[in-house]
């Protein structure tokens, strides 16, 4: 069988993903994302801030920043009037403020990209993209990618939908 | 004489009525118009760095913010003051201060949070040589 380089950073995210799973209290397998930040506030961030998941996987946004509060919002028109940047099919979400060691968890079943964002540390750049299934995936919405209405810091801020496939996970240097 | 007794009262008087009352902030919680940032925002009730805040809501964004530890003695006031507004030549003059003792004061930038969400600089003025270390964690 010979593989299109396409098809082959594709299987190598999935299975990254594969070895790097945990598993919730349920038994479902998750993915965590850490919203951290540093002690003065200086820099905010999550950590992975870019992953492939397969369609209807968990994840887990844990806040583990003690000095802050975050959320986890998708950009949609239905919270804050924000132009789409998550598969049209798909529900919108937002978690709520979070305060250090809350937890909100989500699952995503549409395959496509799914942007979304803290909603008091937008300014400073705290976003995250998602990739869920693959781009060969039946209805594959990446979208997002082209969905734009954001600040050129922020826009710049997300990893490439192909560096995510192909890591499987983009993790954010830990900062001081 | 009598005038001279008169005048000297009257500066004692007014001097106390600048200075305010810092006996009514010494000690958690102050008296309003003060609230707890934590009762009207989503964030923890103890901010390492800053402590348990107070502030009047009719300062924002600027403060003063009292800053209380964890035995609710007053240990830092602070100021929030947004960069972009800074620049845009928006200034911050005449702002109250907690104590009049102060023993250091660290400036630092801050990327946001509930209730001062634009890129911001902290200016914290301590109140005693122990402050920070109490105020940490």
């Amino acid at each position: 069988m010979i593989m299109t380089r396409r098809e082959l950073l594709i299987a190598a995210g999935g299975a990254l993903l594969a070895v790097n799973m945990p598993v919730l209290a349920s038994g479902q397998p998750h993915v965590l994302i850490e919203m951290q930040g540093t002690a003065r506030g200086e820099r905010v961030w999550f950590d992975p801030f870019g992953v492939a998941v397969k369609p209807g996987t968990t994840l887990k946004f844990l806040n583990r920043d003690s000095g802050n509060s975050h959320t986890v919002t998708a950009y949609h028109p239905a919270l804050f009037e924000r132009a789409r940047r998550i598969p049209k099919e798909a529900e919108p979400f937002n978690s709520g403020y979070l305060l250090p060691d809350d937890s909100f968890e989500l699952t995503l079943t549409i395959p496509g990209v799914y942007d979304y964002y803290c909603l008091p540390h937008e300014r400073a750049a705290m976003v995250g993209r998602i990739v869920v299934g693959k781009p060969s995936d039946k209805g594959w919405d990446d979208s997002a990618i082209k969905a734009g209405n954001v600040e050129d810091n922020v826009e710049a801020a997300f990893p490439s939908v192909k560096d995510i496939l192909t890591s499987g996970k983009i993790r954010t240097p830990r900062l001081t | 004489m009598f005038k001279a007794i008169s005048f000297a009262a009257c500066l004692l008087a007014t001097s106390v009525a600048f200075a305010h009352d810092e006996s009514k902030l010494e000690q958690m919680p102050p008296e309003g118009p003060y609230v707890q940032v934590s009762d009207v925002l989503p964030l923890p009730a103890f901010l390492p760095g800053l402590g348990t805040l107070f502030v009047n809501p009719d300062t924002l964004p600027a403060g003063p913010f009292l800053g209380y530890d964890h035995d609710g003695k007053l240990s830092a006031t602070i100021y929030m003051t947004p960069l972009e507004e800074l620049k845009n030549g928006v200034t911050y003059d005449d702002l109250g201060v907690g104590l009049h003792k102060v023993t250091s004061v660290d400036v630092y930038y801050n990327a946001g949070h509930p209730g001062v969400d634009k890129p911001h600089a902290h200016i914290v003025l301590y109140h005693d040589a122990g402050a920070e270390e109490r105020l940490a964690k």
